[in-house]
């Protein structure tokens, strides 16, 4: 039955309990389905000819001994069968390859095949995100066919274009655009179309990357002053909007403010994805008079988990991927030494308050198995009495250490920034970089550069020079990167000269290496102090 | 009375039918609702009725009957809706009654304020009403206007929090809508004198009716007993007489003339008639329309209880289950899977039909059967599916559910665990698995769950008792009771039987333990099992010894069997992973009724010798038994065959020899008897018609059946004069001795059964078995003549030696009684034409 039927011949406690009702489970439970799901997955994975190859004659007669003798994978491992589209090689036919940026990687880009089974799950999780957004409650939620939505995700072949059309199978909801208009426009064409349909039919629902909602919803007022004519453009507003309209136009004017989305809006579900959500979600709310569900989905992992009504962590789904943890010690020891294999936990084995670096097997005929996304979670607790649950919650922290991703546009790594030197060819001798936050709570990158001495003397080396100068290369190396100004306009670089010599003289007072990217806040604190800089935290 | 004056007579019937039947039902707030909605109802349409017939002439009474009813109507109405809505409104609850409570006192008190009593304007139609009213009507219209609105917004935020229940209150709505068209249309002219309003008032009543009854809020079984329907008839037919009285009275007495006196009588007797007559009609107006499936019901589940209660197989209560449901439930096909007491997991154990798929297997960590596990409930697999427990179910899992098409699953539970799971598909005619079904099928459940239980207890102990614990094949007791069974049902038909021996065994365990013996026999149980099939009864008859039992079985196809059991048993240790084992091989013998023997006794005691002479062709064989000389060894070619026997022999001898001689050295007698029954055996024997390998085995059994006296002392061995009891019984014992010492001799254990029935006797009483007839084993028999004639030819310590011809007579008068009475004959023929030459016996030994 689809969900749209679901809704118009069931309760609501029932449709509730089809796709929140995992919300429910005892931890026990969930560990049962993931088991039990696993154990499927392992038949049909190793089966398959990718699960042979990789294999390679290991156990994998139970869930237990497959964990104990087969190594933890990145998509190097992949990369053969799934760059070549290779879907003979799969444990289930792809119905749709996704595409995502492989940073760092041989190859620009990295796919992900998705199978009937997959998209499923994929379909059901999405809707139960829609119903958690719009959930004031255990039950009491309010989505309804026709409902509004304005959409501020890309189209395929990326991740988010799947929600669309997915959706679209199960209930008809209204996209501002409609989504085959919008795959042909740019990303700010878009969101005017957006806007200006949501003023003549309302917006009920909004789903965006945090920083792009921020970004658009700040420039909101600007746009809603440019769209031509005022009065023509007022014809065109639903009356309900005009009367908001022209309610608002006179409290910004006593208030002497911008019109912002909720003078004109009431969202009744409010979803945002991607990378440094938190350092919009207080922005956003203020904006839009409803704070955001969080939801959690990557290329490879499909859509796994979201936060609730309470917006207090979120719950991984139990049927779309089988979830291992590596403790953030695990973590640095295997980047120590990369021929360690880190030691990974269950769900049941998380503790409270501890980093962990996520592992999925993705289920019901996926590629990926014992897979590193690359995401980095704290675990925040067992339940919550607010919500009646007694599962573990996740706050998703950020992408590992070695990789510095600015609002969910770009991800740079150590690689990355090598290149950037190179390109330049500014004498460095030596750096590191961090991810580091403003004072309003906005991320950005810092680059830590001492220059080779004999250079200072024949070369314009100022921060404001070499930033210009780092930007331009950045951006020709990483579109995702050009798209961080063009898109939400934020210059994400900041650069520090060291004085020469600073690395040289940290080491010989005996101190270990620092981490390139990302160092730990204990060592860039030393280091820092002793350079006799401010110091500023970052994630680690 | 009014031409219309029925139809409000009708109204009324109805609206008391469903008041008692009601009043006698379990009660809940909804009911009580009802019931006061149903007695506002009453009231009205007697009030009604009272005034359109003039009853008592009292129309004020009944015009404020009505009215007061017909204002109380909508309070009623809103108590019903806010219960069955559970929108509980209490404030508002008690402002409408307070103000419903005021209007009819004001209305009464000011003597129609609102409306008064109407002017009755009396027609060949009927009576017509012309009512008065003046503009405070409009109070209690308005008042009455806002209570229809509030129960219509308490229908419309019921089924908007609640979108499945549009269907369950439709009824209400169309009631309601009814009965404001009937009231409002009461006022049009076209209805002047029809009680079109007290119409709708039934349609509305019964509408509310069918909207409780599928809310499942009674049972028609519960509500419409027999004293209801005597109660109803009564007030029926009191109303109808009531109503009659006038209009027959006069023209009853003219009829019945003298008798008229007795009217009274008449009438009573006319009443109780019409009670009973009323009375029979609602009954089987109730039985046949509605409460016929509830009844059906009820006696299927009676008959289904009486029926298991009379079974401990476990498999008729299913067959019983999958009936009943099936003819109650109109399910299409229903499995049901029992639990494995091994694997814990939930196969197939019975369906619909034989041709439905049984391979499905419901794993005992599978959802479906977890949930049941811990729910013991009937559910819905579209309830099910909305569980967050169905996403653990494997796509392969699910699958095969939605083949299966199962829509209700049903669990037997034992008091404390699953014991089995009920599936059924959908209903024949496409119709949904109701609450009601639901509970039926869980009384179903719980019926045969304990009957299944029983059963099962039943089942394990009989198995247990019937097979044995190793090989789980038939034990020896069953074995016979089986041989003997079909022994009994034969007919005309071949009975043949196959005993498997496992060369070497003892040496085989000795080599690897018994653990490993122990699993030999495991795979050779599974094999023999295999091979026979559903063709024939395996049985362990002897610990290394299988028994097959064939039902029309020949010798040659017994044959071909008894070869791929013992190739494969041969080939059983040959795989790699075995290699260090020790091949372990059988001999096979095989005996046919009527070919071989005449009865079971003979069957098995030939089948028996088959297998020695299996043992004696060097193992790793398979020979059939015939008293006839043709014994065709089943392996190899005869000459080799020969050649190796010849060699066998030699072996033997040499071992026979040694033994004979360690007796030779305590008891010289001993050993010249022994050779002189050899000799006379085996002449018997060969005149007998016995083949090589039975005269062979006459020849050694001849040697060594004596063996035991070994260890009788020599004090008793060589005692002259009469024996005590005692030293008799000692004497006795040396049969069991001789077996004693033969039995480690695994490659001469062939010859047991000569030498422990060599002192048994024709007639019975002979020792230590106390076998008669042919049930002594044929060598035993010519031992037996062998053994006693030696012993009445050569001198003894007691006695000297017999002549010939005493002999020869004690021959022939204990033929029959102590020997065999042909081989006797026979023997005596060969004594008599010289074949047989006397042999010398100088030393003495008792015997």
């Amino acid at each position: 039955m689809k969900f749209e039927r679901k809704l118009k011949e069931l309760n609501k406690e029932e449709v509730w309990s089809d796709y929140c009702g995992f919300l429910d489970l005892s931890v026990e439970d969930f560990m049962l389905i993931q088991n039990r799901l696993m154990a499927e997955q392992i038949d049909l994975w190793s089966h398959s000819r990718l699960g042979q190859s990789l294999l390679d004659g290991r156990d994998c007669s139970s869930v237990e001994s497959f964990r104990r003798t087969f190594p933890l994978t990145t998509y190097e491992d992949y990369a053969d069968v799934l760059l070549m589209k290779r879907g003979d090689m799969l444990p289930d036919q792809p119905i749709v390859w996704i595409q995502t940026t492989w940073e760092g990687g041989r190859h620009p880009v990295k796919l992900a095949p998705y199978s009937r089974s997959m998209l499923e799950t994929y379909k059901d999780n999405v809707i139960s995100c829609l119903i958690l957004s719009t959930s004031t409650g255990k039950g009491e939620f309010d989505v309804n066919t026709g409902d509004t939505m304005l959409y501020g995700l890309a189209p395929l072949p990326y991740a988010t274009g799947l929600l669309p059309l997915l959706l679209d199978d199960e209930i008809h909801l209204e996209f501002l655009p409609p989504v085959k208009e919008a795959e042909k426009m740019s990303f700010s064409e878009r969101n005017k179309k957006g806007f200006k349909l949501g003023m003549k039919k309302g917006i009920d629902l909004f789903f965006a990357v945090g920083s792009v909602t921020y970004y658009i919803s700040k420039s909101f007022g600007a746009m809603a002053g440019k769209s031509g004519s005022k009065l023509k453009a007022m014809t065109k507003f639903s009356p309900l909007i005009l009367m908001r309209y022209l309610q608002a136009r006179s409290l910004c004017r006593r208030e002497k403010r911008e019109l912002i989305p909720k003078d004109l809006f009431r969202l009744k579900g409010f979803m945002c994805a991607g990378t440094d959500n938190r350092c919009y979600k207080d922005d956003l709310e203020k904006l839009w008079g409803i704070r955001p569900v969080e939801v959690f989905a990557g290329t490879e992992p499909g859509c796994m988990g979201c936060e609730t009504w309470a917006r207090n962590g979120l719950y991984f789904y139990p049927d779309s991927n089988f979830f291992e943890f590596i403790p953030f010690r695990e973590m640095e020891k295997n980047e120590e030494d990369p021929t360690y294999q880190p030691r990974t936990l269950l769900m049941d084995e998380v503790k409270e308050g501890e980093m962990y670096e996520l592992v999925i097997s993705v289920l019901k005929g996926g590629a990926f198995m014992r897979y590193r996304v690359g995401d980095v979670y704290r675990c925040l607790g067992f339940g919550s009495r607010e919500e009646g649950t007694v599962l573990p919650r996740f706050e998703y922290l950020d992408r590992v250490p070695s990789i510095i991703d600015i609002a969910g546009f770009t991800r740079i790594t150590e690689n990355s920034i090598n290149t950037v030197i190179d390109l330049a060819g500014i004498p460095v001798e030596d750096w590191f970089a961090c991810k580091e936050f403003s004072d309003d709570n906005r991320p950005y990158m810092h680059l830590y550069i001492e220059l080779k001495a004999e250079s200072i003397k024949h070369s314009a080396m100022t921060c404001e020079l070499l930033r210009e100068h780092f930007s331009v290369y950045f951006k020709y190396l990483d579109n995702d990167y050009q798209d961080l100004k063009k898109i939400l306009g934020i210059d994400p670089l900041k650069i520090t000269i060291l004085m020469t010599g600073s690395f040289k003289k940290y080491y010989e007072t005996g101190a270990g290496r620092m981490r390139k990217i990302n160092p730990s806040s204990h060592d860039k604190r030393i280091f820092l102090k002793f350079c006799e800089l401010p110091y500023r935290g970052g994630v680690y | 009375m009014s031409s219309y004056a029925p139809i409000s007579m009708v109204a009324l019937f109805c609206y008391i039918c469903l008041l008692m039947a009601f009043l006698a039902s379990k009660k809940t707030r909804l009911i009580r609702s009802f019931i006061f909605l149903l007695a506002v109802l009453s009231l009205w349409t007697l009030g009604s009725l009272g005034l359109r017939t003039g009853f008592l002439d009292l129309p004020g009474f009944w015009f404020y009957m009505s009215i007061d009813a017909l204002f109380f109507l909508c309070f009623a109405y809103f108590r019903f809706i806010s219960e069955y809505t559970g929108i509980k409104a209490p404030a508002p609850g008690r402002l409408w009654l307070i103000g419903t409570v005021i209007i009819v006192i004001v209305n009464t008190v000011t003597q129609g304020l609102f409306i008064g009593t109407p002017d009755i304007i009396k027609t060949a139609e009927g009576a017509s009403y012309v009512y008065h009213t003046s503009w405070p009507i409009i109070i209690p219209l308005v008042f009455c206007a806002i209570i229809v609105a509030h129960c219509i917004w308490l229908l419309i935020a019921y089924s908007r929090d609640n979108t499945a229940v549009g269907r369950q209150i439709a009824p209400i709505v169309i009631g309601m809508l009814c009965l404001l068209f009937g009231n409002a249309a009461a006022s049009l002219p076209v209805f002047r004198a029809f009680p079109i309003d007290i119409i709708s008032g039934v349609v509305n009543a019964v509408m509310i009716f069918i909207a409780l009854y599928k809310r499942r809020l009674f049972k028609l079984t519960l509500l419409v007993s027999r004293n209801v329907c005597y109660l109803i008839s009564i007030v029926f037919t009191a109303l109808a007489f009531t109503m009659a009285v006038d209009r027959f009275e006069a023209p009853l007495i003219r009829a019945l003339g003298g008798l008229g006196r007795y009217y009274v009588v008449f009438a009573a007797l006319a009443f109780l008639l019409a009670v009973l007559a009323v009375n029979f009609l609602i009954s089987r107006f109730v039985n046949h329309v509605f409460i016929r499936s509830e009844l059906a019901q009820a006696d299927d589940l009676s008959d289904f209880s009486q029926n298991i209660s009379k079974t401990l197989n476990a498999d008729e209560i299913l067959i019983q289950l999958t009936r009943i449901i099936e003819k109650t439930m109109h399910t299409e096909k229903v499995y049901i899977c029992l639990k494995d007491s091994e694997t814990g997991d939930f196969p197939i154990a019975q369906s619909s039909s034989p041709l439905d798929e049984r391979t499905i297997l419901l794993s005992k960590d599978n959802p479906l059967v977890l949930w049941m596990g811990r729910n013991k409930d009937c559910i819905l697999m579209n309830q099910l599916k909305k569980l967050p427990i169905y996403k653990a179910m494997w796509e392969k899992e699910k699958n095969q559910i939605a083949q299966m098409q199962v829509e209700c699953l049903l669990p037997l539970v034992d008091e404390q665990s699953l014991i089995g799971l009920v599936l059924l598909t959908g209903k024949v005619k496409k119709g949904q698995y109701t609450i009601q079904d639901q509970t039926y099928l869980q009384q179903l459940a719980s019926m045969s769950s304990m009957a299944i239980k029983n059963s099962r207890m039943y089942e394990k102990a009989y198995r247990e008792a019937r097979t044995d614990s190793l090989t789980g094949l038939l034990n020896r007791n069953y074995f016979l009771e089986t041989l003997k069974e079909e022994y009994g049902r034969r007919g005309d038909r071949e009975l043949t039987l196959i005993f498997i021996d496992l060369d070497d065994f003892s040496l085989y365990n000795q080599l690897y333990g018994s653990q490993e013996g122990d699993v030999a026999l495991q795979r050779a149980a599974g094999i023999i099992t295999a091979s026979v099939g559903a063709n024939g009864h395996v049985a362990r008859y002897e610990g290394k010894i299988f028994a097959v039992i064939l039902p029309g079985y020949d010798t040659r196809m017994a044959c071909n069997l008894a070869e791929t059991i013992r190739v494969q048993i041969k080939d059983m240790n040959s795989r790699a992973r075995d290699y260090a084992i020790k091949t372990l091989t059988c001999s096979c013998g095989i005996c046919t009724i009527p070919l071989g023997a005449s009865n079971v006794r003979q069957l098995i005691s030939n089948t028996n010798l088959a297998v020695y002479n299996a043992k004696r062709n060097g193992k790793n064989c398979t020979r059939t038994y015939s008293e006839g000389p043709v014994d065709q060894p089943t392996t190899a070619d005869p000459s080799a065959t020969k050649r190796h026997k010849a060699g066998i022999y030699q072996a033997y001898a040499d071992t026979v020899y040694a033994l004979t001689a360690a007796i030779d050295t305590k008891d010289h007698y001993t050993f010249q008897h022994s050779q002189n029954v050899c000799y006379y055996a085996t002449a018997l024997a060969k005149a007998y018609g016995q083949d090589e390998d039975c005269v062979e085995i006459v020849k050694e059994a001849a040697l060594l059946h004596d063996i035991g006296k070994i260890g009788v002392p020599e004090n008793i061995l060589g005692k002259k004069g009469r024996l005590t009891q005692e030293e008799f019984d000692i004497i006795k014992k040396h049969v069991e001795q001789s077996i004693n010492i033969i039995r480690y001799l695994p490659s001469l254990d062939y010859v047991i059964p000569a030498v422990l029935g060599h002192h048994e006797r024709y007639d019975g009483t002979g020792y230590p078995r106390g076998l008669k007839g042919e049930e002594i084993p044929l060598q035993a028999r010519i031992l037996c003549v062998a053994d006693s004639f030696d012993a009445m030819m050569t001198k003894r310590s007691y006695k000297d030696p017999y002549p010939l011809d005493y002999a020869i007579s004690q021959l022939d008068q204990c033929a029959g009684k102590q020997f065999d009475p042909v081989l006797a004959r026979v023997f005596i023929g060969l004594l008599r034409d010289g074949t047989v030459e006397i042999k010398p016996g100088s030393f003495e030994e008792k015997s």
